[in-house]
């Protein structure tokens, strides 16, 4: 027992010493320019090479990079707003665990909405559907897209009713592709849409939907 | 060979069977523990050098003789010990324990072994391990423990049985030694420098301990140097060194029935005297106050005797030496190097 | 037990420290990280555990005695390696419980596919195992070590190798890529965690197909394990 205590002693103090390390160079690297520490991002490896890397780990490396990549919108929604690494990580993302939705929901929001890259976003929402056909959420997120950024009430109206169609879907979902088959008055439209998203979406994308309802006149 | 008549009734006679089946073959006991021109090489793994740790050993136990393998370190009676035990395998040459080859498990049931400086699993109690090596012989949980119980008392180890085996000294780990090998009373005892790590007293333990077995019927091979306890103890002996046997036989045979030397004490002997005896070649020491001389020849002593007597050398004890087993071997050896 | 602590604490820790940040994929990353994290524990477990296992009896001697006793050299080998394949094993269970617990606290519902990529988990442990078995019967624990690693990062690639070899490569070497392919451990078989995390159980045919290549698998490494140690010479 007393070899093992020794053992880990060792192991704590060097634990220790790594973690102090790592913080200092953690203060080192905040003094730099933001620009210089996203070079770590184009560096990701994209494509079949993530899987390999991966090692029997994809989901939680995926995870992994799910995390920087929200650490990353995070950090440019403070400063500078532009997010153009953000298709870049949510590919890796994908490619890693294909069947993780919230990334390409995601990515597709914030290319589609706050860079105004709406072609990207559905790209994006797309490989998604290819990846999981049966998730509503993915069609559903199509629609919106296409309901929102590009006005085309048509497809818009196509993807809620596919949505609607997918097992497992939120009731919202065939409200939705009623109105918008009916066309019940864009802003009434868009309103509900971006109200869902205020219900439903995750604190950045709730952000998002606050502001946009002011836009639109809304509180 | 004639042929008995068939009896009366004409059929053969039961002589008749047994003489047409002729002389029965004598059944011989088979031997406890036979080597026969037995040979390892080494290879050295880097330099592929070859170097021969045995060569040419062959020896054979008889039932209840306790055998003593001697010689100096590197001799290879660990390593003739190991082939036996099946951890190594003789480059050429025969062994076999009850006919059976080393690696034969059911010759091992009936076999006891301790290493040479034997380490057992230290997380263990010395309880917990003689149980590990009755579960090994199939014993069973009851009869191991009273054996254990039996054999710790016996190595005076009775109140240890309870502690971990990395709070046991030296002693106590070679007497736990004892007791793993004697668990499952075999008939043949394989001992690797038994008496190592123990005090006199422990040793004496040991001694009657390998006496006791020899009575109840046990055979025991033991390498050793601690030569003076061997001769007391072994029946039968073989010298080895630099892996061949140099000598090999019964201790009284090897050493001779007869009186070696004698040594002379005398007191008030003249240095000159000393001198020159010397220089004949006695050997002469000086032991508290007196001279010790040692005389190798019966006629030599007559004549030293007579002349310390017409000198008024005082004689104070004449004392025949019979050689003792260590200086045989140093004997041997040094006349085989 | 310690092991066990620190791993549940180190758990706890992290999904309060990273739940939050995934925006609300924090379950997905507590499994995600819980699942990597144990099974890669009980690799290097079995790996740095198994690599000095023969070493250590042989350098300490303690295995004269044994190997002397009626015992074969399969079963003491055999031995050695279902002891450390139970350990290691029962660790990765204990931390599976463990996760499911914290998940459970934390979230609400009990993720009970999880247990199904655990259970195939043990296999490849199994495998991992046997292979540090099979080298620490000959050779050195820094090297056992080495080869119990490469053996998981090799497994994990046997696919991408085939698939590397075959583009453009002469031929010679897409035949012997192909039989060391065949050789290898397929260990991507029994990697199910992306699917428990997703809540999905594994399906009952790819369970026993995958037991079944792991027992297979597992049985041929420890016959020539045996074959080697049955072998060996003590000095």
């Amino acid at each position: 027992m007393a070899r093992i205590d020794r053992d880990l002693l060792t192991g704590l103090l060097l634990a220790s010493l790594f973690f102090w390390g790592a913080a200092r160079s953690e203060l080192l690297e905040r003094r730099k320019l933001t620009a210089i520490r996203e070079e770590e991002l184009l560096y990701y490896p994209s494509g079949y090479a993530v899987r390999g890397a991966a090692m029997g780990y994809e989901t939680a490396a995926a995870d992994l990079a799910w995390l920087r990549g929200i650490q990353y919108y995070g950090e440019h929604r403070l400063t500078d707003q532009k997010y153009d690494l953000i298709g870049h990580v949510m590919d890796i993302v994908t490619e890693l665990d294909p069947s993780f939705v919230q990334p390409y929901v995601f990515g597709a929001f914030v290319m589609a909405q706050e860079m105004k890259e709406t072609e990207r976003g559905l790209d994006l929402l797309e490989r998604g559907m290819r990846a999981n056909p049966t998730n509503w959420r993915l069609a559903f997120e199509v629609g919106f897209l296409h309901y929102v950024c590009r006005h085309d009430y048509v497809s818009a109206s196509r993807y809620f009713t596919w949505a609607s169609r997918m097992p497992d879907h939120e009731p919202y979902v065939e409200r939705f592709a009623a109105f918008a088959s009916q066309r019940a008055g864009n802003t009434g439209m868009a309103i509900l849409l971006w109200k869902q998203v205020l219900a439903t979406g995750n604190e950045y994308m709730q952000e998002v939907a606050k502001r946009e309802l002011q836009r639109l006149g809304v509180r | 060979m004639s042929q008995e008549r068939d009896d009366s009734r004409g059929r053969p006679s039961w002589n008749a069977e047994f003489l047409r089946q002729g002389p029965m073959q004598e059944v011989a006991p088979l031997p406890i523990l036979e080597l026969s021109a037995v040979r390892k090489v080494y290879r050295d793994p880097m330099t592929l050098k070859p170097f021969t740790a045995v060569e040419g050993v062959s020896l054979s136990l008889r039932r209840g003789e306790i055998f003593g393998l001697l010689g100096p370190n590197g001799a290879g009676k660990t390593t003739t010990i190991k082939m036996i035990l099946g951890l190594a395998k003789p480059t050429s040459g025969m062994i076999r324990i009850w006919g059976r080859e080393p690696r034969d498990r059911a010759a091992r049931t009936r076999l006891g072994y301790l290493p040479e400086n034997p380490s057992f699993y230290d997380h263990l109690t010395a309880r917990e391990y003689l149980s590990l090596v009755g579960s090994l012989f199939d014993l069973g949980a009851a009869i191991s423990r009273r054996r254990a119980d039996e054999l710790l008392a016996r190595l005076g180890l009775k109140d240890e049985g309870r502690k971990p085996l990395r709070k046991f000294s030296k002693g106590m780990i070679q007497r736990l030694g004892i007791c793993q090998a004697l668990l499952n009373q075999p008939d043949l005892l394989i001992l690797d420098e038994p008496m190592s790590g123990l005090d006199p007293i422990g040793r004496a333990d040991v001694k009657q301990i390998l006496r006791e077995e020899r009575r109840r019927g046990a055979t025991v091979l033991m390498s050793s140097h601690v030569l003076a306890e061997t001769e007391s103890l072994c029946d039968r002996v073989a010298i080895l060194h630099r892996g061949r046997v140099l000598e090999m036989g019964e201790v009284k045979g090897l050493l001779g029935t007869g009186v070696m030397e004698w040594e002379v004490t005398v007191e008030g002997l003249p240095d000159s005297v000393a001198e020159r005896l010397r220089t004949e070649g006695h050997a002469v020491d000086t032991i508290a106050g007196r001279r010790v001389i040692r005389v190798r020849e019966g006629g030599e002593l007559q004549r030293l005797l007579r002349a310390f007597g017409q000198d008024n050398v005082f004689i104070h004890s004449v004392e025949p030496r019979r050689p003792s087993l260590e200086e045989h071997f140093v004997r041997t050896i040094e006349s085989a190097s | 037990m310690l092991v066990l602590g620190l791993f549940g604490f180190a758990l706890l820790i992290g999904s309060q420290a990273l739940a939050p940040l995934a925006l609300g994929e924090g379950q997905k990353v507590v499994i995600d990280f819980g699942l990597a994290g144990s099974m890669m524990l009980a690799t290097l477990l079995a790996v740095f555990l198994g690599s000095s296992l023969l070493h250590k009896e042989l350098e300490r001697r303690t295995i004269y005695s044994i190997l002397a006793k009626p015992i074969w050299r399969e079963e003491f080998l055999l031995g050695k390696f279902l002891g450390l394949w139970f350990t290691t094993a029962a660790l990765l269970l204990a931390m599976a419980g463990i996760l499911a617990l914290v998940v459970t606290v934390g979230y609400g519902e009990t993720p009970w596919a999880i247990f199904g990529a655990v259970g195939l988990s043990a296999v490849e442990l199994g495998i991992v195992t046997a292979v540090v078995v099979l080298f620490s019967s000959f050779t050195t624990p820094a090297l056992t070590a080495f080869f119990g690693i490469s053996a998981v990062v090799v497994g994990h690639f046997a696919e991408d190798l085939r698939y590397f070899a075959s583009h453009g490569a002469p031929v010679v070497v897409r035949w012997i890529t192909e039989s060391v392919y065949w050789a290898l451990p397929h260990l991507s078989v029994f990697n199910a965690r992306g699917l428990a995390v997703h809540g999905t159980a594994v399906e009952p045919e790819r369970m026993l197909f995958a037991t079944t290549y792991g027992g297979l698998y597992i049985i041929g490494l420890m016959v020539l394990a045996a074959a080697v140690f049955r072998r060996r010479e003590f000095r």
